[in-house]
């Protein structure tokens, strides 16, 4: 669970100042991927004004100043500033997305050590919530725009990018670390997971073929009807899923934080790093936060394509999922570069499934509520690609090994699908 | 032998009644498995009174066989309803009624024409009685299509049919799966993975088999427009319907050694041709082929009101006629398949449930869909494999994604849940699904 920050941390390390105490002993000796703040467990004090402005210098340290990919965060307000300065949508674009990216990583954070403090099951909820937390708030603001066509491309590039760039940058990095041996994985959990995730993109994708099959009762609006009812049947298969997640691998869930720890309670061996008001307060302030950047992130988007002369569904499809996908990105390379291709697989592949099952639904379902017409239908070209890619991973992942060269293709074949999106229009103008 | 077997089974026989009207529910499932049924249905031969008696022992026998075949039956509840939609026909002319109640009418004779095939396949021998159960299997379904094509109605053909395998691949293996989770929550039901993955490859072939033409029609590069495709369609046929008759060879042949040990989980049995086994049928090689012969024709004849009643039906309920043929007709086909599919799972024998599901909707696609254009072709029609690209495409995916997931063999309710639910999007995709072809045959002749 503290993978996310595990890489970031781990280099960090050397930075602190203070010494490592018996804690951070105690820390050290079981792991490695696990948060690895040393020491400096909870401070019990009781002063109470003084300590809680030292808590607060803490708190503020720990998680905005230790991770190193916190040095994007100047980018933020560089970007309001910019956007008012200047008004020039290619920079505040940019620099927006600059720094976006470590709030994400930020709040993967905070989510994580708040899962400390719930339990299993909640916290497997919040990962499952928050985990694509700046997707589902970028989308937002966008359907609050009108900017569909962003919403569907900026989600489905998601799940690409998950798929092939993550996956992809993951085997290859690992391949190479481990290049005398063939790195294997859980054939099973994997063709499961897999499975899954294309029952979801089959569910998603009827209304498109639907639209394109130019069969509809009544055009276009049965299409948006028929989307709008998908939605809410993904969304109970969403809940059903979390739900028989949660129940028949509750037995798994705490070994996965600690390979095979004892762990009932919070105060267990990783020692959550910042106190359970801290994690909710930061959770609230990166949300909001990654929401005010959001907003001019989505303003911007229209003139950056202009400026940059790129198609706005390159820049969708490609470059918006970057960043809500940053932290994923690092964190299956770590895991994969330790040899542990299950969770890196994990993390891709459920983060695909929860987009897909999740997210899209979602979107679709806030769009119904504030009256705009987001629907399933994403195109042909989106939807054969997105059918494409599902069907051909799933098909690479059944073998239950992985080297560089399948990473290598994986990253290749992105590469590919964003020099198509490069040069590719939406025909839906004219419709 | 057999008769005093009955002799004393009869005095058990209003408690068999009640325990085995289930099991005989089960009937069905075994003409997937193109082998002789052996699972242990009424073991109380309910119609044991055939003493040589002249008349009287003439006209018992047929009371006793009635009472077998139509009243043992809770299902046979649903029997009344094809006299009646018959009678609101001809006095009321409701088509939306009508529809509604033949449908009802039709599953319990389904299903009863699945029972004496069976019992017929006790005394054929393995190798008729696969055969008999292959051929019969989807019988309702083809009689259904046979009447539509005389009719003229193609769409509704192509789309019963097809239904057929997405209800087959969606509905029955979900409910199966989801049923069997639920029953057996604590562990993973497993089924024989290499069979399964075999089944769904034979299957993607045979789906595959019949999107040509309508890939090579939708990428509107035929030599002649509209007619190459036909005579693709009909040459296609030929060759599937020749894949079919070679796959039965090949299952009756290579099962023909592991035929016997399918009996009672491995009791005595060197032979089951005879009638004297385990399961005793429960009526005499006569009876069946006359019930055969009674249910197929009863089926018809209800099948000719039913057919002339979909588009009536369709403006009355305002439903489009593509969600009748796709979603509504099959349930009816495949009634029977289902109750004993879940019922299956439920046993914790998912190689049957697969059996049933993977093995209807391979023989609708080798076998009845080919044998529809075929006599579509004998009679004169241009029914053909162009199934329309929204079809196609349909099938095409929910084939591939079936197949996909019943590879790592094993099944838990939210796998199953997730095939109804996928069903569910497909039918609501055909419920705002409507033909471009009707659109397209009132503005151009064809």
């Amino acid at each position: 669970m503290g993978a996310i920050d595990g890489k970031v941390d781990l280099e960090s390390d050397e930075e602190i100042p203070f010494s490592s105490s018996a804690a951070t002993n105690k820390v050290e000796a079981l792991d490695f991927e696990m948060i690895h703040l040393p020491s400096r467990p909870v401070i019990a004090n009781s002063w109470i004004a003084r300590h809680i402005g030292i808590r607060a210098v803490r708190s503020i340290y720990i998680v905005l100043l230790k991770a190193k990919i916190n040095m994007l965060l100047p980018f933020g307000p560089l970007a309001i500033l910019l956007h008012y300065i200047t008004g020039k949508h290619g920079w505040v674009f940019f620099f927006s997305l600059l720094g976006i990216i470590p709030l994400a990583e930020r709040l993967g954070y905070a989510t994580e050590q708040l899962a400390f403090y719930t339990g299993p099951t909640v916290g497997g909820l919040l990962n499952a919530t928050f985990g694509n937390a700046t997707e589902m708030i970028i989308s937002i603001y966008a359907l609050k725009n009108g900017m569909i066509r962003v919403v569907q491309q900026s989600l489905l590039g998601s799940i690409l990018s998950n798929m092939l760039l993550v996956l992809g940058c993951a085997f290859f990095s690992g391949g190479i670390i481990h290049y005398n041996k063939v790195q294997e994985f859980n054939k099973s959990a994997a063709v499961v997971n897999s499975g899954l995730l294309l029952m979801a993109v089959m569910g998603i994708m009827f209304p498109a073929v639907l639209h394109f099959t130019h069969t509809e009762v009544h055009f276009g609006k049965s299409e948006l009807a028929l989307s709008r009812f998908s939605s809410c049947i993904m969304l109970v298969a969403y809940a059903s899923y979390l739900f028989f997640q949660l129940k028949s691998h509750r037995s798994l869930y705490n070994p996965i934080l600690e390979e095979g720890d004892n762990n009932e309670e919070c105060d267990d061996d990783e020692i959550p790093e910042i106190t359970h008001w801290e994690a909710i307060g930061w959770l609230s302030i990166l949300t909001v936060w990654v929401s005010i950047l959001s907003g001019y992130l989505v303003d911007a988007i229209q003139g950056a394509s202009d400026s940059f002369n790129i198609p706005v569904a390159f820049i969708s499809v490609i470059l918006l999922p970057i960043v809500g996908n940053a932290a994923e990105h690092a964190s299956a390379i770590m895991f994969a570069m330790k040899d542990k291709l299950d969770i890196t697989l994990g993390v891709a592949i459920g983060s695909s499934t929860q987009i897909s099952m999740f997210v899209i639904p979602f979107c679709v379902v806030v769009g119904w509520i504030m009256g705009e017409p987001m629907d399933l239908n994403f195109q042909l070209f989106e939807t054969a690609t997105l059918f494409i890619t599902v069907l051909v991973v799933a098909f690479m992942l059944q073998e239950g090994t992985s080297n560089y060269f399948k990473g290598l293709m994986l990253i290749l074949c992105y590469l590919i699908v964003a020099a198509s999106f490069f040069v590719h229009v939406d025909p839906s103008n004219d419709d | 032998m057999s008769h005093k077997l009955s002799v004393e089974m009869e005095s058990i026989d209003n408690e068999s009644l009640h325990e085995f009207e289930d099991e005989i529910l089960s009937i069905p499932e075994m003409k997937a498995q193109k082998s002789h049924p052996i699972q242990a249905l009424g073991e109380g031969s309910f119609s044991g009174g055939l003493q040589a008696r002249g008349d009287k022992v003439w006209r018992n026998a047929v009371c006793k066989s009635i009472k077998t075949v139509v009243f043992s039956n809770k299902l046979n509840m649903l029997m009344p309803f094809g006299p009646l939609a018959i009678f609101i026909h001809i006095f009321t002319g409701h088509n939306g009624w009508v529809f509604f109640l033949t449908l009802l009418g039709i599953t319990p004779l389904a299903e009863r024409l699945g029972y004496a095939t069976e019992q017929l396949a006790f005394y054929t021998g393995p190798t008729v009685g696969g055969l008999l159960n292959a051929t019969f299997g989807n019988a309702t379904e083809l009689i259904i299509s046979i009447y539509a094509l005389k009719h003229g109605m193609l769409r509704v053909v192509q789309q019963s049919l097809l239904g057929s395998i997405l209800s087959n691949m969606l509905l029955v293996l979900g409910c199966a799966f989801f049923c069997g989770g639920l029953v057996f929550q604590d562990k993973e039901q497993v089924f024989d993975k290499a069979t399964a993955v075999v089944n769904s490859g034979l299957l993607l072939m045979a789906v595959m088999g019949l999107l040509f033409p309508a890939v090579l029609h939708y990428t509107h590069t035929e030599v002649h427009f509209g007619k190459s495709e036909l005579a693709l369609s009909r040459f296609s046929s030929c060759i599937m319907l020749l894949a079919y008759a070679t796959y039965l060879f090949y299952q009756l042949k290579s099962q023909k050694n592991q035929y016997v040990p399918l009996n009672e989980e491995g009791s005595q049995n060197e032979d089951n041709s005879s009638d004297d086994d385990d399961e005793t049928p429960e009526i005499s090689k006569w009876e069946s082929i006359i019930w055969l012969v009674i249910m197929t024709s009863w089926i018809s004849f209800l099948s000719e009101y039913l057919v002339n009643a979909i588009e009536g039906a369709s403006v009355a309920w305002k439903i489009p006629i593509s969600f009748i043929s796709v979603i509504l007709l099959p349930i009816v086909g495949n009634a029977a398949e289902h109750a004993s599919a879940i019922m299956f799972a439920m046993k914790d024998k998912l190689d049957i449930s697969l059996g049933v599901a993977i093995g209807s909707s391979t023989q609708i696609s080798m076998f009845g869909i080919p044998f529809c254009v075929v006599i579509g072709w004998i009679m004169g029609r241009p029914m053909d494999l162009n199934f329309q690209l929204f079809e196609t495409a349909t099938l095409f995916i929910t084939v591939l994604v079936v197949a996909f997931l019943l590879q790592d063999g094993t099944s838990n309710y939210f796998k199953g849940l997730m095939l109804i639910l996928c069903y569910l999007i497909v039918a609501a995709s055909f419920f705002v699904h409507v033909d471009p072809l009707a659109a397209d045959e009132a503005g151009l002749k064809t």
